[in-house]
């Protein structure tokens, strides 16, 4: 398989395994996920300061819509 | 294949399967819950307010702070990031490794019932080392001891190489020829350099569906962006799935100032058209590379609730950037080895015949158009039991230039209790080699050459894309690190961070890496501090003492370039503030009062010597964070932290000498930046005097030296002009006495204030002037809540004493301690506002414009054009 059929399947595989979503979360039974630390990002200042190196220091910066500029030419 | 149909066929089922439920499941038909409450204070709501945030984020802006978090809330940030020393093997380096002062700062607000507004700001200052260029280490790119890095992308001369093609390098030590085949970079410093960015955006919420228009800006002296983003979002299923679409555009706008002291030995010939060429009086022409980047970006995710306790998170991303891609600093190094050439015989038993190769150096060439997809999910588990949240998150990245890459991150998230946190994290990288990137090339044939020119004909080279930057190479990354969370009330989030990172060649996933000379790490820490701005304000007046709240006018405040004006007056109560100031002197040049001529300051200005430079402008931008703390009704603490950047344009003097000091042009201009990390105040403030009307304070403090005096002009050899370091250097005393007082609409104030240097010299060899400065204003409420301030200021300073330890400029006045110092008189008007109700209660808000009326400097500096002062604090 190529490349790019792999990451199809992989991305298939993600993206269905959504399925124990349909499982009833009732709203009163979401309060671990309210919690600070089961956030996506629960540091989104310190995410976006690390993110803001690696993209000056790794070549896979892009594949973001977070806007920004600069050359990150140092 | 055969074996592979029933493994095949049951995988197909089993998506199928899946996909069925989760097709049904996005269109609403799983078991429905009760729609939640829309009681806005409800502890429910409030949970569900926050899992909005944490399970339903719009993922490409859950990068953007501006957005991270459901509430209104304003915060700051500092983060340093330094490089570890690279691999020069016996070559010294006398660089700094490169290293960056990061500040950021948001807000964001509601502005009507469902408009959020947001803001943010970001600057960034870098300086030190950074490799331009790979070579063989025979071909001696790196010898410390010769001055200016530039000629030495073509090696020191002594490169030879066997029939083979194995280079061999000649020791200096022994005097003899050995194979070699070790890489190594070329390093050369960056000068330092300020690059500052904002953004803002509106967005409107609706109950289950979100739209985010944003834009901004990036400015730095070689590189301008401008872009926008739209993004939506959309929940389902009772907000257990919710999609996101977001579109952003840049558009960049490249003039790189080419290094007129490297740009004789690099053939930028592939970019001519796009280069400007300026002579220059002063030294080689000025070279200006122009060109145009524009970037596409698309992001779809999908964000689902799996259980009560885990949440799921993909996304799909493509990026599609065209234009001007290269980094316009870094040059290929190209060999040629003419195998028809007469080989040398050195003469030693045992050393082959050798080949003399002809080396260019040329600016990288990259394709112009990248196109990137990326796929990535993030998978977040609460641990029952232990409290904590387990994070795991993979991004698959791929590119049209020939990279894979890998990004696997794993995170645990646990509460210690009393609002701290601990997160430790571990990340893993790895990417393949672009297809054009190369250390460097090694041709088996003779240079082509322009007609009987030495220049490089590089229409005769047969590769057409180029690139030896190590960020192209395949090579693998690890990390980790740690957060420290701690939440102090219900208002302010204080957070700290550290993480070392390592980037080498064996560590890439599959091997084949690239080789040890480009390994290198870094750390970086950071700190910073978040305000909830809805949490419960400090009941009346906002807990700040000067008078506010007299006869209903809330907040008749000091005008806003007036420091320590005013104390808080409850035991308990802490201010968050934040100081702005920007000044700038572009004027003319100035002996004691009045303007003064080039000859003269060529003749006078520089102690024995002839002047050759003189300033033209410098500019200042200063941010003060400000907290305050009463631990008693008397007595306020006082912290404030101080980041500075500085930019100063110089110009040659008419009828000067060349100036003869390395390193005056910075990104092709005369002149130079700094910034990073200011001095430290730390002050007491005490109550002396209290009448209705009346009042008078003392502030005592010290300002730690945190502020680098160690800055460099841009050859890394010469200390910069005394007024660019980043702090005094040395402990200083800062008392001063405040007065302040009101009737009716009318409020007043005076404020005597000194700065007197506790040590005659710091580590580079000189102590600043110590100063002495004394204000009166006086201010009218032309509304309840806004005030108008007419002051003026007198302000002595001594000028330096003492003068570098080690090399430095002389090339201008800026360059020599009697020209530091003086007296001044300014006259300043400002307007002052604390908002009295409504959703920014509490809020203080100042601004002022501060006006020379006459400058008495000491020796020759330029006329100061004026200063702007703003302020905001909140207390709690």
């Amino acid at each position: 398989m190529k490349t790019g059929e792999r990451a199809l399947v992989l991305l298939l595989l993600a993206a269905c395994t959504g399925l124990p979503g349909c499982t009833t979360v009732a709203p009163w039974e979401r309060g671990n996920l309210a919690k600070p630390h089961m956030a996506l990002e629960p540091h989104p200042e310190q995410g976006a300061f690390r993110e803001h190196i690696y993209r000056g220091r790794e070549a896979a910066s892009g594949g973001s819509t977070a806007s920004g500029g600069g050359c990150g030419c140092y | 294949m055969s074996a592979c149909a029933p493994r095949l066929a049951a995988l197909r089922r089993v998506l199928g399967a899946v996909c069925r439920r989760l097709a049904r499941c996005l269109a609403g038909s799983c078991r429905a819950l009760p729609a939640r409450s829309a009681q806005p204070h409800t502890p429910e709501s409030a949970s569900l307010r926050a899992l909005t945030a944490a399970a339903l984020a719009l993922p490409g802006l859950a990068q953007m702070p501006a957005h991270a978090a459901e509430g209104d809330e304003a915060g700051f940030q500092y983060g340093h990031y330094k490089e570890g020393g690279r691999q020069l093997y016996n070559d010294g380096s006398r660089y700094d490794p490169i290293q960056v002062d990061n500040l950021f700062g948001n807000a964001r607000v509601t502005l009507f019932d469902r408009w959020k507004f947001a803001f943010n700001y970001m600057q960034d200052t870098w300086s030190g080392a950074t490799p331009v260029a790979t070579a063989p280490l025979a071909l001696g790119g790196n010898p410390p001891q010769l001055s200016g890095a530039s000629p030495l992308i073509l090696g020191n001369g002594t490169l030879l190489y066997d029939r083979q093609f194995n280079p061999y390098r000649f020791d200096f030590s022994t005097g003899e020829y050995r194979k070699d085949r070790r890489l190594v970079h070329t390093l050369a410093s960056a000068s330092p350099e300020t690059r500052q960015q904002g953004i803002f955006s509106l967005g409107y919420e609706w109950d289950e569906a979100a739209l985010d228009m944003g834009g901004g800006l990036s400015e730095e002296p070689d590189y301008h962006s401008a872009f926008f983003n739209v993004d939506g979002r959309w929940d389902l299923n009772q907000k257990r799935t919710t999609l996101n679409l977001g579109l952003s555009y840049t558009h960049s706008d490249i003039e790189a100032g080419l290094d007129p002291d490297a740009s004789a030995y690099f053939d930028a010939s592939a970019f001519r058209r796009q280069i400007d060429t300026v002579e220059s009086t002063s030294g080689p022409p000025i070279q200006t590379l122009r060109g145009v980047r524009q970037d596409w970006a698309t992001r779809f995710s999908l964000a689902q609730v799996l259980t009560k306790n885990s949440l799921l998170e993909t996304g799909l991303s493509y990026t599609r950037s065209t234009g001007f891609q290269e980094n316009p600093y870094k040059v290929v190094d190209f060999v040629f080895v003419d195998p028809a050439q007469t080989p040398i015989d050195i003469g030693v038993p045992g050393l082959p015949l050798l080949l003399m190769p002809q080396v260019q150096a040329v600016l990288e060439q990259r394709p112009d158009v990248r196109n990137q997809w990326s796929w990535d999910a993030r998978y977040v588990h609460y641990v029952e039991g232990l409290n904590a949240a387990l994070h795991l998150g993979y991004r698959f990245y791929h590119d049209d230039w020939g990279i894979d890459a890998h990004t696997f991150e794993v995170e645990w998230g646990q509460p210690l209790g009393r609002g701290w946190m601990i997160t430790p994290r571990v990340r893993y990288y790895t990417q393949d080699a672009a297809d054009f990137y190369r250390p460097y090339l090694l041709f088996r044939s003779a240079e082509p050459r322009m007609g009987t020119s030495d220049q490089i004909d590089l229409r005769r080279v047969p590769v057409k894309n180029y690139s030896s930057d190590h960020r192209l190479s395949a090579y693998g990354a690890v990390s980790g690190g740690v957060t420290i969370s701690k939440a102090v009330g219900k208002a302010v989030h204080l957070e700290a961070g550290f993480e070392y990172y390592t980037h080498a060649g064996g560590l890439k996933l599959d091997g084949g890496g690239e080789a040890s000379y480009a390994d290198f790490d870094y750390y970086q820490f950071n700190a910073g501090l978040r305000v909830d701005l809805s949490a419960p304000l400090l009941s009346g007046d906002s807990g700040h003492d000067a008078h506010a709240g007299h006869g209903g006018y809330s907040g008749s405040l000091a005008p806003a370039g007036v420091m320590f004006d005013h104390m808080m007056h409850k035991a308990g109560a802490f201010m968050i503030g934040y100081r702005y100031m920007y000044s700038l002197q572009d004027g003319d040049m100035l002996r004691g009062t009045d303007p003064v001529g080039d000859a003269i300051i060529v003749a006078n200005g520089c102690a024995q010597q002839a002047c050759s430079l003189t300033p033209r402008e410098m500019s200042m931008h200063m941010h003060m964070l400000d907290l305050m703390y009463a631990p008693a009704d008397w007595l306020t603490l006082m912290l404030m932290p101080q980041f500075v950047s500085m930019e100063m344009g110089l110009r040659p003097l008419a009828g000067a000498p060349p100036d003869e000091s390395d390193g005056h042009i910075h990104g092709g201009r005369l002149g130079h930046a700094t910034g990073g990390v200011g001095d430290t105040g730390l002050y007491a403030l005490a109550r002396l005097f209290e009448t209705p009307g009346h009042h008078l304070h003392l502030s005592l403090g010290l300002t730690a030296p945190t502020g680098d005096v160690g800055q460099k002009i841009h050859s890394g050899t010469e200390f910069i002009h005394y007024g660019m370091q980043l702090g005094s250097g040395t402990w200083d005393f800062r008392p001063s006495l405040t007065y302040t007082g009101y009737l009716n609409r009318w409020s007043w104030g005076g404020q005597l204030s000194g700065i007197k240097r506790l040590e005659n010299r710091n580590e580079s060899g000189f102590a600043f002037g110590d100063q002495f400065q004394s204000t009166a204003w006086g201010s009218y409420h032309v509304l309840d809540w806004l005030s108008a301030s007419v002051r003026g200021v007198y302000t002595v300073q001594g000028a330096i004493r003492g003068e570098y330890n080690g090399l430095h400029s002389e090339s201008g006045p800026m360059d020599f301690p009697a020209s530091y110092g003086g007296h001044y008189w300014d006259v300043g008007f400002g307007i002052s506002a604390v908002v009295p109700g409504g959703a920014f209660q509490g809020n203080r808000f100042g601004v002022e414009w501060l006006q020379p009326v006459e400058d008495d400097v000491n020796g020759y500096q330029l006329e100061r054009t004026g200063s702007l002062s703003a302020t905001w604090g909140l207390a709690f």
